[in-house]
């Protein structure tokens, strides 16, 4: 049996000394058990402090309560994010292995979810946007904020006097808004959505206001929230509570030494695991499809029946707005003739192919900046497309997150602001890409951005028994004051958030759930605050080498 | 049923060498513990002190308290502290608690050690360095296991009290720097002044049909869909002393306390004499149970 044993006053004084960056140690006085500790251990270089820390990282440090230490790190040595990967979107197409009734439902779901509603349709009287895709549409249809807001452009289309709020800008993302609290200070936590159709000529007559934004940003009571994409969802719906909850029970102690436990946000009458939304607040696609139909476009439906705003001047379309049509509408796909919107639109989810990741020889990568170096966000550009293919099979025991082949110079551009952001050779790619791999699951990464689920027996065609890599675990965890939005929704609290999934996260412009941010590097870091389960994680990225968190952020580029 | 025997009354650890005592100044008195609580811990001048576990632990010069972890979790899981230099952030400590009412019944230190080997020993550019073996941590027995990866040297050690897995942490990009933390695990303390200070038995299911004689059931208001657990102190005579209801909603915690505070168990006796009892129990406010 070892014994540790060493006087305090020796042991502290030696950290001390270490901490002062000397390695004089008294070999004699601290011999005995170093060969036990260390066994393997090859002594990295410490790196030297770089006394400049960008004021934003700073002032965001300390708004969420983040401790000096992991700030200081954060700034000393910032990687580069390489920026939005660019070339064929890999996404946005049906499942593969689907048959022909299934991919003919899949397309005319599809053209739906595109449809732009107007006042005769039931749009508003309150609503945030006119479109499923319009908010859905990064890289493609199905995904997420684009880089142009269309929420500017729709506050005042069809003679529309919407005043944009500032937190609404051209090139920010799309976004709802949440009180928190009600005037009384009761909680709220509801969507108030950001326009009303007031003025528009299509809607004579409707004369309501916008919500007094102004004076909500005033008492600090609003929160945002912006879309999450829809890529993959069906498999994600397919995958069973069973396993989901033996994917958060496994590896239970790698977990328990990082600080994470998360739990999942159960829908409080059957009990079972929902999954779908910033909180998991959503128990399937359909009710998703029903909520953000009602919530962020104002058109009723046969889940959510009412209006929020029911002023009758401002009523153009009979309630429920969309409902399930009993004479077809002969579209391409009979199946879909007599479907309703939100029928369709959670056909557009359910069939949707997940998001395939760039092949680990084409991937973007950031070189190693300069001390001292400005990192800037990283902008929405694109690369020229090139052909990505996926290659995904549906046989029963597939992976629908196999490599695609893709020209290296399809996928990289450089981040805007840096010029050391620059696309390196194929070869130096993959092995940042594949180092990258291992930083995420040493850090403990994937303890909450769980890779792989398995789905379970499904109806459709080829799509059971998949294994998909959504990364994510689809359960909630404390994110600390730093991230808290103060919404409680369903089980999960006002600190809980679901653990995004990563698959795509290569083409995503805007990070977190209020988009706070463009820079992977900066998102990683807002992990980190007072309560949050992924403290743990976030000091162990910023205890790595710069290199290697370069190599973790192209590697979530490859993705 | 089985019994845990709380290792601080530990003649367990004789062999092992004795649990120091006061080794750090404290507020302790005999009566801290039923009153205190596994996440009560807290950093004071320079030392980490926790009533609940008997434990004191001076930080390393020039080290203090990192971000504060989350709440306790419905499995009994508790983020107890973080340390890290002040200035260059050069290492990190984290210190979590695991109870063992709410785990699995192999929950031992040892076990925990090594099934966390087995879940290290699968990551990709993981190496184990040392393998878990027992180790002496300021008297008590421990578990140890070393592992690198990715520039980062780690060290988790895993110790019982009170029914608890207690686990240190240890990473550094310094492996000479690790070595030395770990030793600085050596100076754990107690906080006790002496050992006959008095100690509940530890049982794990001791809240069972056959030793509640009578039983109040909580309201069950708020959440439907969730497991409460509760740690509990049954005195001598089989009333509930303490309750800490480890995660729930206000509502929820008051009716719990309010509910087991009319509870009468049947009064636990050993070698003889009856004495206090420390145990748990999930209470489900799921739909099969509405």
């Amino acid at each position: 049996m070892e014994t540790i044993k060493l006087t305090r006053a020796r042991a502290h004084a030696g950290i001390a000394a270490m901490l002062l960056g000397s390695v004089a140690w008294s070999g004699g006085a601290l011999a005995q058990n170093v060969s036990n500790t260390t066994p393997n251990a090859v002594a990295t270089s410490t790196t030297t402090t770089d006394a400049a820390t960008t004021s934003a990282t700073t002032a965001n440090a300390a708004a969420r309560g983040q401790n000096n230490n992991s700030a200081g790190s954060s700034s000393r040595s910032a990687p580069t994010d390489p920026g939005v990967r660019g070339g064929d979107p890999g996404a946005g197409g049906a499942l593969t292995g689907l048959n022909d009734v299934e991919r003919q439902y899949f397309d005319v779901a599809k053209e739906v979810f595109q449809e732009v509603d107007a006042g005769p349709d039931g749009l508003g009287p309150r609503f945030n946007l006119d479109s499923c895709s319009g908010c859905h549409s990064q890289p493609t249809i199905g995904g997420t904020s684009p880089a142009t807001n269309p929420q500017v452009t729709v506050a005042t289309l069809m003679g529309a006097k919407n005043v944009v709020p500032p937190f609404i800008t051209a090139n920010g993302p799309v976004r709802e808004a949440r009180f928190v609290r009600n005037r009384d200070g009761s909680p709220d936590g509801g969507v108030h959505s950001l326009f009303v159709i007031t003025g528009r000529s299509d809607t004579p007559g409707c004369n309501i206001a916008q919500p007094n934004f102004a004076a909500e940003l005033a008492r600090n009571n609003v929160v945002f929230r912006i879309p999450t994409p829809v890529f993959g969802l069906g498999l994600v719906e397919n995958v069973s509570d069973g396993a989901l909850e033996a994917s958060l029970a496994a590896n239970a102690q790698q977990k328990r030494a990082l600080g994470i436990s998360g739990r999942f946000n159960r829908n409080g009458n059957d009990g079972t695991i929902a999954r779908f939304g910033w909180k998991a607040q959503n128990k399937s696609l359909l009710l998703f499809s029903g909520e953000a139909y009602n919530v962020e476009m104002g058109i009723t439906n046969e889940l959510f029946q009412n209006e929020r705003d029911s002023d009758p001047a401002c009523q153009f379309k009979a309630t429920p707005n969309d409902h399930t049509p009993l004479v077809s509408e002969e579209t391409a796909s009979p199946s879909a003739s007599f479907q309703s919107d939100i029928d369709l639109f959670a056909a557009f989810m359910r069939f949707s192919a997940p998001p395939t990741p760039a092949s680990a020889t084409a991937t973007p990568v950031a070189q190693a900046a300069p001390a001292g170096q400005t990192t800037g966000a990283a902008t929405a550009t694109t690369g020229a497309a090139s052909g990505t293919t996926t290659t995904a099979a549906a046989t029963a025991t597939s992976t629908l997150m196999a490599s695609a082949s893709a020209d290296a110079s399809s996928v990289m551009t450089a981040a805007a602001g840096s010029s050391a952001a620059q696309p390196s050779s194929t070869a130096s790619s993959g092995t940042s890409v594949t180092r990258g791999g291992q930083v995420f699951s040493n850090v403990g990464c994937q303890a909450c951005h769980t890779k792989t689920l398995t789905t379970e027996k499904s109806p459709l065609t080829g799509q059971s028994n998949v294994a998909i890599q959504p990364f994510s675990d689809f359960a909630v965890h404390e994110m600390g004051t730093g991230l808290a939005d103060g919404v409680s929704q369903g089980t999960a609290n006002g600190n809980e958030f679901r653990t995004a999934p990563l698959w795509g996260v290569g083409q995503r412009i805007f990070f977190l759930h209020d988009g706070r941010t463009k820079d992977l590097h900066e998102a990683i870091q807002q992990h980190a605050s007072r309560g949050s389960e992924a403290n743990t994680v976030i000091n162990n990225y910023n205890l790595l080498s710069r290199d290697d968190k370069q190599s973790l952020l192209n590697f979530l580029r490859s993705l | 049923m089985r019994v845990w025997i709380y290792l601080g009354v530990a003649a367990c650890l004789a062999g092992l060498g004795a649990v120091r005592y006061g080794a750090v100044p404290s507020s302790y008195d005999a009566a801290a513990w039923q009153s205190a609580n596994p996440e009560d811990g807290k950093v004071a001048d320079g030392v980490f002190v926790s009533d609940y576990f008997d434990l004191s632990y001076r930080l390393p010069e020039g080290w203090s308290e990192g971000l504060a972890g989350p709440e306790p979790t419905q499995s009994g899981y508790y983020v107890l502290g973080s340390w890290a230099p002040k200035h260059d952030f050069v290492g990190t400590v984290l210190v979590v608690a695991q109870d063992m009412f709410f785990a699995p019944e192999s929950s031992e230190a040892k076990n925990v050690v090594a099934e966390f080997r087995q879940v290290m020993s699968a990551v990709d550019g993981a190496t184990i360095d040392s393998e878990p073996a027992p180790v002496s941590v300021g008297g008590r027995l421990g578990y140890r296991i070393d592992f690198s990866g990715v520039g980062l040297f780690r060290s988790m050690i895993a110790i019982e009290i009170r029914c608890h897995v207690l686990t240190f942490n240890l990473t550094s990009r310094d492996p000479e720097l690790l070595a030395n933390l770990v030793r600085s695990l050596d100076d754990l303390a107690s906080v006790r002044k002496k050992m006959s200070d008095p100690v509940p038995e530890c049982l794990r299911d001791y809240a069972t049909s056959e030793n509640v004689l009578h039983r109040v059931e909580p309201d069950g208001v708020g959440a439907r869909a969730v497991s409460i657990p509760v740690r509990m102190i049954v005195a001598a005579d089989g009333s509930v002393k303490h309750v800490h209801v480890i995660r729930a909603s206000a509502v929820q915690r008051r009716n719990i306390e309010e509910a087991l505070r009319q509870w009468k168990f049947k009064s636990y006796v050993k070698q003889g004499r009856a004495v206090e009892v420390e145990t748990g129990m999930m209470f489900n406010f799921k739909p099969a149970n509405m």
